[in-house]
């Protein structure tokens, strides 16, 4: 998966939970899911498990701890994906 | 040092499945599970815990500079209907929380400090810019008037952590602010 494909479908993946629509269009690797898009805590949750329901992994909570932004979330991402 | 947190329930049960697989697992320690399923009520003993989880995160910030996404890592434990304390490593926070059937209000301190001040108020609209605003406005008028100076002259600036600061002529004041907002409510705590 490349880069983009990877950022498009996490794209999809935090849609119904953001509160920020400029923030959103604009999303990059440098997004916070919180200080930009933000996302209500709760509903991190639900990203990371929307996460590991798309990719089919798990996602245990040390590596949870760091995805505050986009960027963080594509690194264990593709960090579970290399492990399967 | 001081954090606060407000949930709005309404808010939370239209937002949040907690009894979605794993969610419980990712959030709570085995013991807060415990006190949530031997509750009368689990929804808003759900929302009690993670009050106050964020409000103790929000005094974990500004303490040591790092922010990280692990709600497990701060362990809640009650010591009556509305106090509690907040465990994370060897650090730990007392909790005072106010509630009904509505929302959630939780408050926490490092030291268990005196003289907080603090408010939890309705509004209308919940669309989250005027929650921005008007949490802003409030608190900024409680402030300038218990300062007593213009409230023209005093801002408020958040850092790069997310944190809020007082401002009074570009200079950073030394009160800590916490603001939160979410659903109907807006609440703040100022120390």
């Amino acid at each position: 998966m490349t880069k983009e494909e990877l950022i498009a479908k996490l794209k999809t993946i935090v849609k119904p939970y953001i509160q920020d629509e400029d923030a959103f269009e604009n999303l990059s690797e440098h997004t916070d899911f919180i200080n930009d898009l933000k996302i209500n805590s709760a509903n991190l949750v639900d990203v990371i498990l929307d996460v590991e329901d798309e990719f089919d992994i798990r996602i245990e909570n040390d590596d949870m701890e760091k995805m505050i932004s986009v960027k963080a979330a594509m690194d264990i991402v593709n960090e579970k994906l290399a492990a399967k | 040092m001081i954090g606060n947190d407000v949930v709005d329930l309404n808010q939370a049960h239209k937002d949040s499945n907690w009894m979605r697989p794993r969610f419980l697992e990712k959030v709570f320690t085995q013991n807060e599970q415990a006190l949530i399923f031997s509750s009368k009520n689990e929804h808003q003993t759900v929302w009690l815990l993670w009050s106050m989880k964020e409000a103790a995160y929000k005094i974990y910030v500004r303490q040591f500079g790092e922010r990280f996404f692990n709600p497990k890592r701060l362990e809640c434990a009650f010591e009556s209907k509305t106090k509690g304390r907040v465990v994370i490593e060897d650090v730990v926070y007392k909790t005072t929380s106010q509630y009904d059937k509505n929302y959630i209000h939780t408050i926490a301190s490092r030291l268990g400090e005196k003289g907080v001040k603090s408010s939890c108020l309705k509004i209308e609209n919940s669309s989250i810019k005027l929650q921005s605003q008007l949490s802003r406005k409030d608190v900024l008028e409680a402030y300038s008037k218990n300062q007593n100076v213009h409230n023209n002259s005093v801002t408020i600036k958040k850092d790069t952590l997310g944190i809020p600061h007082f401002f009074q002529n570009n200079k950073k004041q030394k009160e800590t602010l916490s603001i939160s907002h979410h659903g109907h409510y807006c609440a703040y705590a100022i120390l």
